[in-house]
């Protein structure tokens, strides 16, 4: 009996341990600029991303829904979520899944701001393409702050429409991902 | 010739300088309370999603759980038998009202709803809402 409580808790105590080297928020930000010379409207955030880190093998994912971007402007709000843009009901998630590539770099023990290089697959429209890219990742009192900066080809996810060729949304627009993790 | 290039001119100023009125002075398509209205994704979130997304709904509900972003916070209401939620980010007017909720409070969030989702990270439903505004 005593062997078998023993065996729980070191279970328990094992799994504990593991789970906490995952931090979450559902909270997370998605900055997208597609602005361009002739158009400063293709711009909007998203701050209801839930995103992820595993500060021990360094494996990083977010998923935001495509109809939480907002725009200040209702009919380029309408333009991004239509079946000639993003197709929001035919598809309506972006997701990334992806790894810290020079974890030893990162010290999520102590207190600073580190250079990461983060690698994985980024959904969106239906497409998946792998992606590399940049990321700050600052620690301090244990919470982590992790900023990634990247553009993307829209005609990679097969997103193309009349605005984009006629040059009013960039052809490669800006995204910015910031998470606070606790 | 020259009205209707006036005209479309006119048209075209409108559309791209309309902006989104303050959701305070929306009415709500639909009333709901908060784990009903979980509930109902968790059921069948296609379904959920034809019948609520980008309408203005009123949820009523406790608020679970406060979270930082930026300079601003969203506010959740959980369904802590199945973890699912719902997430608020508030329109900027609205901001200053939501930071002063605390966890416990009972409230009447009215916003766009953008939907609901499965999370593979969390492994349970979650839905968002965009441009809230706080019932009084």
């Amino acid at each position: 009996m005593k062997k078998t409580i023993l065996l729980l808790v070191v279970t328990t105590t094992t799994m504990l341990s593991f789970a906490q080297k995952k931090k979450i928020t559902t909270s997370a930000t998605i900055n997208f600029d597609a602005i361009t010379t002739l158009d400063a409207l293709p711009k909007a955030d998203n701050k209801t991303v839930v995103a992820s880190i595993n500060t021990k093998n360094g494996e990083v994912a977010f998923e935001s829904i495509i109809k939480s971007f907002s725009f200040t402007n209702p009919t380029i709000q309408d333009h991004f979520n239509g079946a000639k843009w993003m197709d929001s009901e035919k598809f309506p998630k972006a997701t990334f899944k992806g790894k810290i590539t020079n974890l030893v770099d990162v010290n999520f023990k102590v207190d600073g701001s580190y250079n990461a290089i983060v690698t994985g697959n980024l959904t969106i429209h239906g497409v998946t393409k792998p992606i590399t890219t940049n990321a700050i990742i600052v620690v301090k009192e244990k919470a982590v702050t992790t900023t990634a900066e990247f553009s993307i080809k829209l005609a990679d996810y097969n997103v193309d429409g009349a605005a984009i060729a006629a040059g009013k949304v960039a052809k490669e627009p800006k995204i910015t991902v910031t998470a606070f993790f606790k | 010739m020259v009205v209707l290039i006036a005209i479309g001119a006119i048209a075209a100023w409108f559309i791209f300088t309309e902006k989104y009125a303050n959701t305070i002075t929306k009415n709500a398509d639909f009333i709901v309370n908060d784990i009903g209205f979980i509930k109902e994704f968790a059921q069948n979130d296609s379904v959920a999603n034809k019948k609520y997304a980008e309408k203005i709904i009123t949820v009523n509900g406790i608020v679970s759980e406060i979270e930082p972003v930026d300079s601003i916070v969203n506010i959740k209401m959980i369904d802590t038998i199945t973890d699912a939620f719902i997430n608020f980010t508030f329109q900027e007017a609205s901001v200053v009202e939501a930071k002063l909720l605390k966890k416990g409070d009972t409230v009447s969030i009215k916003g766009s709803c953008s939907g609901g989702a499965y999370s593979e990270i969390l492994e349970t439903i979650f839905i968002t809402f965009k441009r809230c505004a706080l019932n009084k």
